[in-house]
């Protein structure tokens, strides 16, 4: 029983880990820029649609990561365009992107996409099985998407604290500043869309070999789910300073996730599973609020 | 901060506490996970007849196995955390209803190597699903008895109608057949792809400008899904919809040469009965396809479209509404 506990837990968190590089995407929109990019719920199937069609053309699996975040950029960057340069409206320019995407991820795939157990993912690829060969296969993604996330949260962390990072953040906070420090704050925006778009189209490419498979219609609330995490993640942890903004949402990404699974554990009728999940997060952001309140009482009564 | 960290502690206890309730109990009779894509008759009666078909190879449930159902309410991201779900919790065997689920379920059986057992996919080559420790059953569509049946009910008929997702393999698959096999019957095909079931509707208005003589269905979920709105429309204009399976008569199409998926459900359970029993492994068996073909009739449908049942095709008609 221990071990169906155990095993339970590292399949949840498992998911949590790879949807939460969606959510450092999301992060970066959301958060910093204050944009609801809707460019996710296409980008995000980009990323698994390329990977799908590279790893079945017997392509290096390690190799589908850089190939997804270059086409994420791509796609972040038409919506960064079609807002700062053609002037639509945000939502707007991340609708307009995420309707094309539908198609040219049809175009690539073909159309829903299986990758054989024959082919090497990430999880089972030479240099993997090297230092984890006797890890079963299922405690081997854990720990391969657990570095994963990592260091892609230590490398935006460090990006985040470089002069061109403080910047990305102040044209979501104030933009004005930006513009007086003779910076272009549109170039910023486009930038944010970038990097959080091929974010975005990675979690899509790791999810891809996760589940063997693409769909057209995986992306669809895939940025409800990410601004779920964020606001999850952020909300709970708004009081504890010395957990970072990544670390956050990555502990959002987990919690969504381990609704979904407890919804699924409960054995409710299947219809009822989003309404459970929904049920479930209000819990988590009422105990969010209420804890953040308490803290602000305390610390008047400090001062 | 404090509070905080000792709420987070305690849901963290509450969820193992859900967890260990979950796990009781699993320790002797095995699970069989079954894990629909989502909600509609036909899957439902894919099911039953999967119930069936174990009992019927004489397995008890509760004593041979227990069933842990779930559903993933069409949400390709839930089939896949129920398959991973059902992979930790070390069910005996998983049940993929509908193509997403059972290639979710494929995948996530790589751990343990657990047998999968698959219903409702009309194109398992094209889904990876004809090879290792995994089985099951097509609904392949008979399109030439349908095309047939056509034919034999409306010999004036010249072009029909097609409704498909693009996303779907099996309805891209089976519009190729249409359009390779219509020609020998002396029709053309008009087919109308869309992205969404938000779509259809508009899609069947295309359709009908196009002065198609009828519709035909395929097991698309989106289109299948809104039927009885296409109907609407169809009958207004007195164009007659063949559908796909005996559902779909029931609702309103005025017949279909098909498969009735309960039966199928029920072949899919003898045969994982088998594996149960241990008699034979998914790899052993090839998938199959159900071998019977029914012709289902809706009569009032037929009558509001002034259609006569040739005598030979009354005499083997199955009235859907009985």
């Amino acid at each position: 029983m221990l071990n169906t506990i155990l095993e339970t837990c590292a399949g949840t968190l498992t998911q949590g880990l790879i949807y939460a590089i969606l959510s450092y995407g999301i992060f970066i929109t959301y958060k910093i820029l204050d944009f609801p990019d809707l460019t996710v719920d296409g980008s995000f199937p980009l990323g698994a649609a390329v990977t799908a069609v590279l790893l079945t053309r017997g392509v290096n699996a390690w190799l589908t990561l850089p190939v997804s975040l270059l086409i994420g950029a791509a796609a972040g960057l038409c919506t960064g365009l079609i807002h700062v340069r053609a002037k639509v409206r945000d939502l707007l320019a991340g609708i307009i992107t995420m309707t094309a995407l539908y198609s040219i991820n049809l175009q690539i795939a073909g159309s829903n996409l299986t990758v054989e157990r024959a082919v090497d993912t990430i999880y089972t690829s030479a240099p993997v099985m090297a230092v984890l060969g006797g890890v079963p296969l299922l405690y081997r993604k854990l720990l391969v998407s657990l570095v994963l996330v990592v260091l892609i949260g230590l490398v935006l962390e460090w990006y985040f604290s470089t002069k061109n990072g403080l910047l990305l953040r102040a044209v979501g906070d104030n933009d004005t500043l930006v513009t007086t420090l003779a910076v272009d704050k549109g170039r910023m925006k486009i930038l944010g869309l970038v990097i959080a778009n091929a974010l975005v189209a990675l979690s899509g490419c790791i999810v891809c070999q996760e589940g063997r498979s693409f769909s057209a219609t995986m992306g669809t609330g895939q940025m409800v789910f990410g601004l779920a995490a964020v606001i999850i993640g952020t909300t709970l942890f708004r009081r504890v300073s010395f957990v970072r903004g990544t670390a956050a949402v990555v502990i959002g990404s987990i919690l969504y996730k381990l609704c979904i699974q407890i919804a699924i554990l409960l054995g409710l009728p299947g219809n009822m599973l989003k309404f459970i999940t929904a049920a479930l997060f209000l819990v988590i952001l009422i105990t969010g609020n209420l804890t953040g309140r308490k803290g602000g009482a305390d610390g008047a009564g400090a001062a | 901060m404090k509070t905080n960290l000792k709420k987070l502690f305690a849901a963290a206890l509450a969820v193992l506490f859900v967890f260990a309730l979950s796990a009781c109990g699993e320790e002797k009779v095995p699970v069989i996970g079954i894990s629909q894509y989502g909600e509609h008759e036909s899957l439902d009666n894919c099911r039953t007849g999967f119930l069936q078909g174990l009992q019927d190879a004489g397995l008890v449930e509760g004593t041979d196995y227990t069933i842990d159902y779930q559903n993933a309410g069409f949400d390709d991201n839930i089939a896949k955390q129920i398959a991973s779900s059902f992979s930790a919790n070390n069910v005996a065997l998983m049940c993929g209803i509908a193509t997403p689920s059972a290639v979710a379920c494929y995948a996530a059986a790589e751990d343990k190597d657990i047998p999968v057992i698959f219903t409702a996919i009309t194109d398992p080559v094209a889904a990876k699903l004809d090879s290792g420790n995994v089985t099951g059953t097509s609904d392949k569509l008979a399109v030439e008895g349908q095309l047939e049946l056509i034919r034999a009910l409306q010999p004036e008929a010249k072009t029909i109608g097609i409704l498909y997702t693009t996303s779907e393999p099996n309805s891209v698959s089976a519009v190729a057949e249409y359009q390779e096999k219509a020609a020998s019957f002396g029709f053309t095909i008009e087919a109308v792809g869309v992205s969404a079931q938000s779509e259809v509707t508009q899609a069947a208005d295309t359709l009908l400008a196009r002065g198609v003589d009828c519709f035909t269905n395929l097991t698309d979920n989106n289109v299948v899904g809104v039927l009885p709105a296409i109907l609407e429309k169809t009958n207004e204009k007195h164009v007659p919809i063949y559908g796909s399976e005996i559902e779909q008569v029931k609702k309103g199409c005025v017949a279909s040469v098909g498969i009735d998926y309960y039966e199928l459900g029920r072949q899919t359970g003898a045969m994982a009965a088998k594996v149960l029993k241990g008699e034979a492994t998914c790899a052993e068996m090839p998938y199959e396809t159900i071998s019977e073909y029914g012709v289902y009739v809706n009569y009032a449908a037929l009558e509001e479209m002034g259609i006569t049942l040739p005598e030979d095709y009354a005499a083997r008609a199955i009235d859907a509404l009985a």
